[in-house]
């Protein structure tokens, strides 16, 4: 590429028509549905907005020393204390009389596990601060161990599959009923397959006064075993299958769902991805998990009513319909 | 902002700003890559269906903003768009992947929507005017192969000369097609605008009687012949012949001049074609109680091959059911009932086309299937050949002109050949089409230089498109005259709204061409897509920055209309 060229790419890149808080260069695995997920909500933040981020992929990726990824102003502490931390900006800002977002941001690891009792306390307190868990279901950074948001039957380093057990146990800890029962204003989840929705409800998220929750189901095409180019599909069958249920909350209750237009069997999601593989195994026991799961997303399509009844923009099949020209819907 | 100048670029002290130093941009994630995305233009399944040539995804994305831009992309291939808009088969919208999705774009309307749109707003052909001693090319018949020829020849700058044997330009389009499916004031204006581009008619000038075809190769460099094929073939039952035998064509174009039908009582028209169901529609609009066609091939449908259908349009012969015009197919004359020379009726059998031991395929009677028909007329319709008079030396014992890949008559060159008067021909926008690739073979031929040898692109599947992105809408609902309503002169088809059109043209898949949807750019994990319209030089909104791009191919895999593939890494 011509000297002159790259100079004039460099130009382009200051000069794109919508803001991005996540910069290239960040050193994420090819096709990282967080790194995805955690650029769409700082594009949907715009500058105005501090983040405190928890340990996890996130953080180790966007800031390579001595260079970072973000461009706005961005803190970092230890694994557990981001909602304590984006407390205290939120607390800070508000003593000095000055106005900024704040967004917390961590993985599923920060969230379901370490960070929780930080999260509940900030939740509580009722701090007016955006936490974003970008969910990929394990802890990849450490290498594939299993955490709590990892799903049943899924094999990590932690959970193998083998001859006792066919990778996790324990089931998915049910971390929105966690979240609900804080009753605070406004807590939603989204995924990386429907970035509109996503866009729309941290907008949503920083608008409304008070603590809000946002969980983004984000693929990790290391940790799941799938080729980086499907990361999208990945994230959208989890929608369709109702592994995944996109909600959502307003004190607590359940005020919106995603409905899906067809909803479509869980082995089409599963099958993607290596960490299930065990699963399409011919045995009994694999069987028995393959229907657990399928039992699992029939339960969140009844206790949330995700089963579209009749075909509309906003569900699982027109929520991500493209326009000539880029007209998306946010 | 707080600019400071350091080293090698800027760095900007507030947030949100464009940090360069210290920023990730340092870190050219690039060099992970194994392959890369590209944009890659395909052939739309519509462009490549196109008899005439036209590349239909190209117009429906322009015309909602710019009409008149979408018009002049229209007739860069095709300078009749308000005539084929109505007239044509449209095999784009049979080959459009939407109709595997839920249903076609009616490319159709939206064909004639800008042709009426053009003739109305009086639009100029995007043609230069030809300089003074520019070469000169005969054109030999102003139907719509010779328009378009002449009209093709003039965007390559070349004076053209255009000769008609009637006293009015147009063709077919004016002596065979009823103004029910074709209005007259349609034709005229738009053969009259495409004429005044600086196409030198004469008309009343038919080869063999004004003027003989040796003189045309003394005075231009090359000439096109599209005389058509006007002479019914020869017809008759075991060699009996009724005395007031009357051929289709024949009788349509009297009717089409004159304005006279014989007066018939119960008609039997034997043959599938589109003369045989347009005639049989206006005897039934002019008041013929009984009108029957006899086809030995069968009626249009899902499931049947077109080898095996009637040639005529599965919509006229729709419409001609709900006129009341019986179709007979699957069925063949063996023989005519006559008192005197007076038919009474004919005697019909099942019959049905089946392949040969030697590879052809050959209608075949089924013995003790036969019916009896009551008619007083037997009119045949069974296809026309070309008229040799005056092309003895080009046609030899041919019926029809038999041409090379380019056109060009075999054994003579500088003459070419296209239309209905070419073996093989036989729609409007196959005409248009031959009158297109003739124009560039003389042109070719003029300037010495060989046809590039190129194999059109196989279209893009549906199977390459990423349909997620797509949702289901209804095709625009195009009103039709109610049957009852119907008659010779008025036209059956409403034409859509501008509103419509905009609606119908957002169904389009775009396949294979960027349709700047942005889902490259908002789904790049790595920020590797940059948004720009004016650097982007591929008629996409898109630049990748191989600096970053790390070659994940989610870009390729998530695009909406198959524009982005991946490569291997050179």
């Amino acid at each position: 590429m011509a000297a002159d060229e790259k100079k004039s790419l460099f130009e382009l890149r200051r000069t794109q028509p919508a803001f991005r808080g996540l910069e290239a260069g960040h050193l994420a695995c090819q096709g990282c549905g967080q790194a995805l997920g955690a650029r769409l909500v700082t594009e949907a933040a715009g500058p105005d907005v501090i983040v405190a981020n928890a340990t996890g992929c996130l953080e180790v990726f966007t800031t390579a020393w001595p260079r970072t990824a973000w461009r706005v102003p961005w803190m970092h502490s230890l694994f557990e204390n981001a909602p304590a931390i984006a407390s205290g900006i939120e607390a800070g800002l508000k003593a000095q009389g000055r106005l900024a977002k704040v967004v917390a941001m961590g993985g599923d690891g920060g969230t379901f596990d370490i960070g929780l009792q930080a999260l509940s306390g900030m939740l509580e307190r009722n701090h007016n601060v955006l936490y974003v868990c970008f969910d990929n279901e394990a802890y990849m950074n450490t290498g594939i161990q299993r955490s709590s948001s990892t799903p049943h039957a899924a094999a990590t380093t932690t959970s193998p599959s083998g001859t006792e057990r066919m990778g996790k146990r324990h089931l998915k800890k049910d971390l929105l009923s966690i979240i609900a029962a804080h009753h605070i204003p406004y807590a939603a989840t989204a995924t990386v397959a429907y970035p509109s929705d996503l866009r729309k409800k941290v907008r949503r998220g920083l608008e409304i006064e008070g603590a809000a929750f946002l969980l983004v189901h984000s693929p990790c095409p290391l940790g799941w075993g799938h080729d980086g180019a499907l990361t999208i599909e990945v994230a959208r069958l989890a929608v369709e299958t109702g592994v995944f249920p996109v909600l959502e909350m307003e004190r607590g209750d359940v005020v919106a769902v995603m409905q899906i237009r067809k909803v479509r069997p869980v082995s089409d999601y599963l099958k993607l991805q290596a960490r299930f593989s065990h699963l399409f195994k011919e045995s009994p026991e694999a069987r028995v998990e393959l229907e657990h799961l399928q039992a699992l997303a029939d339960h969140h399509i009844e206790v949330y009513g995700l089963r579209g009844t009749s075909p509309d923009p906003r569900d699982s099949e027109g929520a991500d319909t493209v326009r000539r020209g880029g007209l998306r819907w946010a | 902002m707080g600019v400071k100048t350091q080293g090698a670029g800027p760095v900007t002290l507030t947030r949100g700003a464009f940090a360069h130093a210290g920023s990730s941009l340092g870190l050219k994630t690039g060099d992970w890559r194994v392959t890369r995305p590209v944009h890659l233009h395909r052939a739309s399944p519509c462009h490549n269906a196109c008899p005439a040539g036209e590349n239909p995804q190209a117009y429906l994305a322009l015309v909602e903003e710019d009409p008149h831009a979408a018009w002049e992309s229209l007739v860069s291939a095709n300078p009749l768009p308000a005539v084929t808009g109505r007239v044509c088969h449209h095999p784009c919208e049979i080959e459009c992947n939407r109709g595997k999705f839920d249903e076609p774009v009616a490319i159709h309307a939206i064909e004639r929507f800008l042709g009426d749109r053009a003739i109305e707003h009086g639009w100029d052909y995007p043609v230069g005017k030809p300089a003074s001693d520019a070469p000169e090319v005969a054109v030999v018949g102003a139907g719509p192969a010779g328009l378009s020829a002449a009209y093709h020849l003039s965007r390559r700058g070349y004076l053209v000369t255009l000769f008609e044997a009637a006293s009015e330009p147009g063709g077919l389009l004016r002596g065979a097609i009823p103004p029910y499916r074709l209005p007259r004031p349609v034709v005229e204006r738009e053969i009259e605008r495409l004429l005044s581009i600086g196409i030198r008619f004469e008309p009343n000038r038919r080869l063999g009687r004004d003027m003989i075809l040796a003189d045309l190769e003394k005075s231009f460099r090359a000439v096109f012949l599209a005389p058509g094929a006007e002479r019914g073939r020869e017809w008759s039952v075991g060699g009996v012949v009724p005395r007031d035998l009357r051929n289709g064509l024949e009788l349509l174009q009297e009717w089409l001049s004159i304005g006279s039908l014989p007066k018939y009582q119960r008609v039997a028209i034997i043959g599938g074609g589109n003369t045989s169901v347009d005639l049989a529609r206006v005897l039934k609009f002019n008041g013929v109680p009984e009108v029957h066609v006899i086809s030995f091939r069968t009626r249009p449908g899902p499931g049947v091959s077109p080898d095996e259908a009637m040639p005529a349009l599965a919509r006229e012969i729709r419409q001609a059911i709900e006129e009341g015009v019986m179709i007979d197919d699957c069925r063949g004359v063996t023989r005519l009932i006559l008192r005197g020379e007076q038919v009474v009726g004919v005697e019909m059998v099942h019959m049905k086309e089946l392949p040969q031991r030697d590879g052809t395929r050959k209608p075949v009677a089924f013995e003790g299937t036969e019916t009896v028909l009551h008619v007083d007329h037997v009119i045949p319709a069974i296809g026309e050949e070309v008229e040799p008079f005056g092309m003895e030396a080009v046609l030899g014992a041919h019926q029809f002109f038999p041409v090379d890949a380019e056109g060009q008559v075999q054994g003579h060159r500088g003459i070419f050949a296209g239309g209905d008067a070419r073996l093989g021909g036989g729609t409007v926008s196959d005409a248009v089409g031959d009158g297109r690739r003739a124009a560039e073979a003389i042109d070719r031929y003029i300037r010495g230089v060989a046809a590039a040898a190129q194999a059109a692109p196989a279209s893009i599947g549906i199977g390459e498109l990423n349909l997620n992105y797509f949702d289901h809408a209804p095709r625009a609902g195009i009103i039709f005259l109610a049957p009852e309503k119907r008659n010779a002169e008025t036209e059956i088809e409403a034409p859509l709204g501008a509103g419509e059109v905009a609606r119908e043209s957002e169904r389009c898949f775009s396949c294979g061409e960027c349709m700047a949807c942005d889902n490259c750019w908002t789904l790049c994990p790595d920020n590797a897509v940059l948004k720009t319209t004016e650097m982007a030089s591929d008629g996409s909104h898109y630049l990748f920055d191989y600096d970053y791009c790390k070659g994940c191919g989610l870009c390729a895999h998530e695009c909406p209309v198959g524009f982005i593939a991946m490569v291997d890494e050179p």
